[in-house]
C-alpha cells in the first residue's frame, strides 16, 4: 500500500507539474499573443493639418474641385533663363578633380552651353502636358498630380490604381518613361500577366507644381495624409503604392497609417533605422558567417566592407543631408537665383547616386545613362516653380527629430511589400534587416543593375518587378 | 591556479596602462615644413622670382554694373511663418540687405576705406600672395615694433582685422598703453580673397603655415607673433609647430581641441558634477553644459556647412559664385549665429546689433569681386576629408608660449584642461566677457587688450628665449 501510495504522489506531483507548466505555458502564450496582436494593431494616427497662410478659416467647407491644369511658360521666363544663363560666373577646377571635389565646372559649362542653344523648353513643356495634369485643394494648398489611365483595356484584365511617389532631387518627370510601361504593359513587350494600371504621380508639397506648405512641421506623414485624400477624392478606396526616395518613405507611412486602403507597398529604396545592438552584432558576424544571420551572398557583396560602403561612403554622400536637415533657406537661397548653381547641385546627385564610380570621370558619366534634354527638363521644374528651397525644408522638417522617437519608428508595415533592391543604390537594406519593420514582404528581387533613380534610369527593370510583385499580391 | 590567475591579470592590467602611457605620450617633434607648388601646370625650371610689389584693390564700372543687375534680378522664397532664422537666413530681412546694397552702400568707397593700409603680393610656391602690411605710425623712444602676422578664417578676410590694427600699430592713440607696439601682417589665405588659389589638390593649413613662414623670412622677420581664430587658429598653431624657434607667442581666440579621448569622454559625462575632478573652472561648467544642449547639438545643427564644404565643395559654392543674393545669405548666416546663437530667435539674426551693414557688405564683396568662394571652401575638404583628428599634426603638440582669449559666444567652448593638453605653454587664458566667433571685428578693444597683455608677458619673462 505504501508503494503504491507513493505512486500516486508521484503521479500527483507529476501531474502537478505538467499542469503548473503546461498553464505557464499556456498564459505566456497568450501574453505573447496579446502582446503582438497589440503591435499588429497599432497604425500612425491620421491628425489633420492646415498648411495654408495665416490662419485656418473656421468657417465654409474647403473647395474639394480637381481642376485640369497645364504647365505654360512665356517668352519672358525663357529669355529670363537664358541671361542668367549667359552671365554665369565659373571657377576653375582643380587639376585632375574629374567628380570628387563636386560637379566639375569644365564640363558644366558645356551643359550650359546645350542648355543655351539646344535645349528646348517650349518643345519640353509639351512633352510635359502629353499626360492630363490636375491640381485640387487639401488642408489649404494645392496638390498637382498627373492622372494617366490607360488608352485602352484589354478584354478581362483589371486596372490597378497605382500611387508613384517621387523624391528629392527628383520629381513628378521620373516617371514619365515607366508610365506606359505600366499603363498598357502588351504595347511595351511586357505581356506580364493579367494587370494593367492606372497611374497617380502627385508632386510632394514643396516640389514642382504643388504649392509649398507656409506652416512649419510639413513632415511625411503630413504628406502620407494629404496623398491618402487625394486617392478617396480621386473615388480610389484601395490601391497600390511605389515609391523611391523620400517616396518611400511617404508611401511606408501611408500603408502604417491606412493599411486597409493599400493593396500593396512597392520600394526601390528602404528606409530601416540603423540603430541596436542586435543590429551592430549582426553586421559584425555577417562579414564572417552570413548565413548565420540571415545575409545572402549578394548581400554580403553589397554590405561590405561595412565601414566603407556604409559609413565613410555615406558620410562622403551626406553633406547636402546635413545642411538641407538644419539650414534649407541658406543653401537654397543661391540655388533659387542661379540657374547654373542649381543645375550643378542636382546633376551632381544624378551623377554620383546612378553610380558611384562616376566620380572619376571628368563628366561625371552622366550621358552615359541619361539624356540631357530629361536631366534639363527635371531642373528646370525646380528653377520655373521657384521651388528648391521648400524642397530642401523636407529634410529640416523630417530630420530634425531623434529618428527613434518619431511614430513611424514604432509601428510596423503589415501590407503586403514589394522590395526591388538596385545594385548602385546609395545603401543596401538586406531582407532580413528590412523585415524588422516590413512583416509581409512577398518579393525581394536583387536588380541586376541601376542606382538610386530607377525609374528615371531602368524604367524597364522597374515596371517588371512592380509587375511581378502585384501578380504575386493578387494570388494571395 | 588562482595566484596563477590573479598574476596574470595584474600583468595584463600592468601591461595595459605601460602601452596606454606609451601610446598617448604626446610627442614632442616639430612639423616638417611642406613643400608645394600650386601654380598651374608644371612647375617651370627657373628660380622663383622673389619680389614682392605693391598691390591696391580696384572696381570698375563693368563690375558694379554686373552687381546691380544680379541684385535686381534676384529671386526670393518666402520664409516659413514664425521661422525666424532658424531654417537659415530669413529672406525678409534678406531682402532688406540688398535693398541696402543697392542703393546706399558705396563699393567705391569701401575700395578707398580697403586701401587705406597698403597691401602687397609676392609669389610663393608659385602663387601670388596677397597681404596688407601696416607699420606702427610712430615709435617711442629706443622701441621697436614686434612684427605680429594675424591669420583670418572662412567666411572673413584679411577686412576683419581693419579695426583692431590701428589698436596694435598706434595703441596710445586709443587709449592703450604703447609698451608694445606691433607691425602687423594679415595676409589672405590662398583661395581666399586677393590671394591666388592653388592649382592643386591637397593644400591644407599645414600648406598655408608653410606658405606663411616663408612669407615672414622674406619679409625679413627672424621673430614674430602670431594671432588667428577659425582657420588662422590651425594655421597659426601649425606654423608654430613648423617653426618654433621663430615663433615668439602664439595668440589664439579660438582653441579647438581635434584629438578627443576617453578622457574627455569622460569629462564630459562627469563633468558637471566632478569639475574639480577634470581641470573645468565655473566659466568652463556654465558655458559647457548642459552638454547635449551646449555641446553636441549645437554642433550638429550648425556643421552642415562644414560637412558639404568637406565634401563637395564645387558643388556648394557654384551657385554661390554667380549669386551676390545666395552668396550674402550664406556668409551673414554665420555672422549671426556665431556672433550669438540666440540670435536664431530673430527675425532680422540680431545682425546689425554688433556689426554695420557696410562692414559685412565689404566682406561679402571681397568674395564676390575675386571669386574666391568655390577655392576658400576647398579649403575644407583638403583638412576635414580624413576625418577630424586623423591628421599627423592634430596628435603634435606646441611648446610657443600661448595666449588664449575664450569668448562666451564662440560656438563651441574648450576649457583650458583641454586645451592645454595641445598647448602645452599656455601662458594666458582668459574668459572674455562678451564676444563670439569674429572677436576681431566685433570685439577690437576686448582682443587687442588680451594680445597686449599675453604680449607683455612673454617679452617681460623673455619665455621665448627658454626652450
Amino acid at each position: 500500500e505504501s508503494i503504491l501510495s507513493q505512486i500516486r504522489s508521484f503521479e500527483y506531483s507529476q501531474k502537478n507539474a505538467v499542469l503548473v507548466s503546461v498553464a505557464a505555458l499556456g498564459v505566456g502564450g497568450m501574453l505573447v499573443y496579446w502582446l503582438r496582436s497589440r503591435d499588429k494593431i497599432k497604425t500612425i494616427e491620421m491628425g489633420d493639418g492646415w498648411w495654408g497662410s495665416g490662419e485656418r478659416p473656421l468657417k465654409g467647407k474647403e473647395d474639394e474641385s480637381i481642376r485640369p491644369f497645364k504647365i505654360e511658360t512665356s517668352d519672358k521666363e525663357i529669355e529670363d533663363l537664358h541671361r542668367r544663363l549667359e552671365q554665369a560666373r565659373y571657377a576653375p577646377q582643380l587639376e585632375g578633380a574629374a567628380f570628387h571635389y563636386g560637379f566639375n565646372s569644365s564640363y558644366l559649362q558645356k551643359v550650359v552651353a546645350y542648355w543655351r542653344n539646344q535645349f528646348d523648353w517650349r518643345k519640353q513643356v509639351k512633352v510635359l502636358n502629353k499626360y492630363p495634369h490636375f491640381q485640387t485643394t487639401i488642408e489649404g494648398i494645392d496638390i498637382h498630380f498627373i492622372h494617366v489611365k490607360p488608352s485602352y483595356i484589354p478584354h478581362g484584365r483589371a486596372v490597378q490604381p497605382l500611387l508613384m511617389v517621387h523624391g528629392w532631387p527628383g520629381s513628378f518627370y521620373e516617371f514619365y518613361k515607366i508610365i506606359p510601361l505600366l499603363t498598357e504593359p502588351a504595347r511595351h513587350g511586357l505581356n506580364e500577366g493579367d494587370t494593367v494600371f492606372e497611374v497617380i504621380c502627385p508632386s510632394i508639397p514643396g516640389y514642382g507644381f504643388s504649392e509649398a506648405p507656409h506652416q512649419k512641421g510639413f513632415d511625411t506623414i503630413a504628406t502620407a495624409r494629404i496623398f491618402h485624400k487625394l486617392m478617396n477624392r480621386l473615388g480610389f478606396k484601395e490601391y497600390y503604392l511605389q515609391g523611391g526616395d523620400w517616396g518611400s518613405r511617404i508611401t511606408m507611412n501611408m500603408a502604417q497609417m491606412l493599411p486597409q486602403s493599400v493593396k500593396g507597398l512597392h520600394l526601390n529604396l528602404v528606409f530601416v533605422s540603423r540603430q541596436g545592438l542586435r543590429r551592430m552584432i549582426s553586421v559584425m558576424l555577417g562579414a564572417y558567417v552570413p548565413w548565420l544571420v540571415g545575409l545572402t551572398r549578394e548581400d554580403v557583396r553589397r554590405t561590405y566592407p561595412f565601414i566603407q560602403k556604409n559609413i565613410y561612403e555615406l558620410l562622403r554622400e551626406s553633406g547636402y543631408l546635413h545642411i538641407q536637415a538644419t539650414k534649407p533657406d541658406t543653401a537654397g537661397c543661391g540655388l533659387n537665383d542661379s540657374p547654373v548653381g542649381l543645375a550643378a547641385y542636382i546633376l551632381e546627385k544624378f551623377s554620383t547616386w546612378t553610380d558611384k564610380s562616376f566620380l572619376h570621370k571628368d563628366d561625371g558619366g552622366l550621358e552615359s545613362k541619361y539624356s540631357l534634354d530629361e536631366l534639363l527638363t527635371n531642373v528646370m521644374i525646380y528653377w520655373v516653380t521657384s521651388s528648391i528651397v521648400s524642397s530642401m525644408r523636407f529634410y529640416k522638417e523630417n530630420i530634425s527629430k531623434d529618428p527613434g522617437l518619431t511614430a513611424d519608428a514604432r509601428v510596423g508595415v503589415y501590407v503586403p511589400t514589394g522590395i526591388a533592391a538596385f545594385p548602385q543604390e546609395l545603401v543596401h537594406t538586406p531582407r532580413v534587416w528590412a523585415k524588422e519593420i516590413f512583416k509581409n514582404i512577398i518579393t525581394y528581387s536583387y536588380m541586376p543593375r541601376g542606382g538610386h533613380f530607377a525609374a528615371f534610369e531602368e524604367p524597364k527593370l522597374l515596371a517588371q518587378d512592380i509587375m511581378h510583385f502585384v501578380r504575386k499580391v493578387e494570388q494571395l | 591556479s588562482l595566484a596563477g590567475i590573479m598574476l596574470l591579470e595584474v600583468f595584463l592590467l600592468l601591461g595595459t596602462v605601460i602601452i596606454y602611457f606609451l601610446l598617448s605620450k604626446k610627442k614632442e617633434e616639430t612639423l616638417p615644413f611642406k613643400e608645394g607648388w600650386w601654380g598651374k601646370g608644371q612647375k617651370p625650371d627657373t628660380e622663383e622670382d622673389t619680389t614682392i610689389w605693391p598691390f591696391k584693390v580696384e572696381t570698375t564700372e563693368e563690375e558694379l554694373s554686373d552687381l546691380f543687375r544680379r541684385l535686381d534680378q534676384a529671386r526670393f522664397t518666402e520664409p516659413l511663418e514664425n521661422s525666424c532664422f532658424h531654417y537659415g537666413t530669413n529672406s525678409v530681412y534678406l531682402r532688406k540687405v540688398v535693398s541696402y546694397w543697392k542703393n546706399q552702400f558705396n563699393w567705391k568707397k569701401q575700395v578707398e576705406v580697403l586701401n587705406k593700409y597698403p597691401q602687397f603680393k609676392t609669389k610663393i610656391q608659385g602663387i601670388d600672395i596677397h597681404f596688407v602690411h601696416i607699420k606702427p605710425p610712430r615709435l617711442p623712444e629706443g622701441q621697436s615694433a614686434k612684427p605680429l602676422l594675424m591669420v583670418h578664417g572662412w567666411p572673413g578676410s584679411f577686412y576683419e582685422f581693419y579695426k583692431i590694427i590701428p589698436l596694435l600699430t598706434d595703441p596710445a592713440s586709443h587709449g592703450l598703453s604703447d609698451e608694445h607696439v606691433f607691425e602687423v601682417i594679415c595676409p589672405s589665405i590662398p583661395g581666399y580673397g586677393f590671394s591666388e588659389a592653388p592649382h592643386k589638390k591637397d593644400f591644407n593649413s599645414v600648406s598655408a603655415a608653410s606658405i606663411f613662414y616663408e612669407l615672414m623670412l622674406r619679409l625679413g622677420f627672424n621673430e614674430f607673433y602670431a594671432q588667428g581664430g577659425d582657420w588662422g587658429w590651425l594655421i597659426c598653431t601649425n606654423l608654430a609647430q613648423i617653426a618654433p624657434n621663430h615663433m615668439k607667442g602664439l595668440h589664439l581666440n579660438l582653441a579647438s581641441v581635434t584629438n578627443m579621448g576617453f578622457v574627455h569622454l569622460l569629462s564630459v559625462l562627469l563633468g558637471r558634477y566632478l569639475p574639480g575632478l577634470f581641470g573645468f573652472q565655473d566659466e568652463d561648467v556654465k558655458r559647457m553644459f548642459p552638454f547635449l544642449k551646449k555641446g553636441l547639438y549645437r554642433i550638429l545643427l550648425e556643421s552642415g556647412y562644414a560637412h558639404i564644404q568637406a565634401t563637395k565643395p564645387d558643388t556648394v559654392g557654384c551657385g554661390l559664385n554667380d549669386s551676390p543674393v545666395g552668396l550674402a545669405a550664406y556668409i551673414l548666416e554665420k555672422f549671426s549665429t556665431w556672433t550669438d546663437t540666440e540670435f536664431r530667435d530673430l527675425e532680422d539674426g540680431g545682425l546689425e546689433r554688433k556689426f554695420n551693414l557696410d562692414d559685412l557688405l565689404t566682406n561679402i564683396m571681397i568674395y564676390w569681386v575675386s571669386g574666391c568662394i568655390v577655392s576658400s571652401m576647398r579649403f575644407y575638404k583638403e583638412n576635414l576629408q580624413k576625418g577630424i583628428g586623423t591628421q599627423k599634426h592634430e596628435r603634435l603638440t606646441v611648446q610657443v608660449p600661448t595666449g588664449i582669449a575664450s569668448f562666451p559666444h564662440e560656438v563651441m567652448h574648450t576649457p583650458q584642461a583641454w586645451a592645454q593638453k595641445k598647448y602645452t605653454n599656455i601662458v594666458s587664458f582668459h574668459f572674455m566677457p562678451r564676444g563670439g566667433h569674429f572677436a576681431a571685428l566685433e570685439e577690437p578693444e576686448l582682443l587687442a587688450e588680451d594680445i597686449l597683455q599675453f604680449v607683455g608677458k612673454v617679452e617681460k619673462e623673455q619665455l621665448w628665449r627658454k626652450k
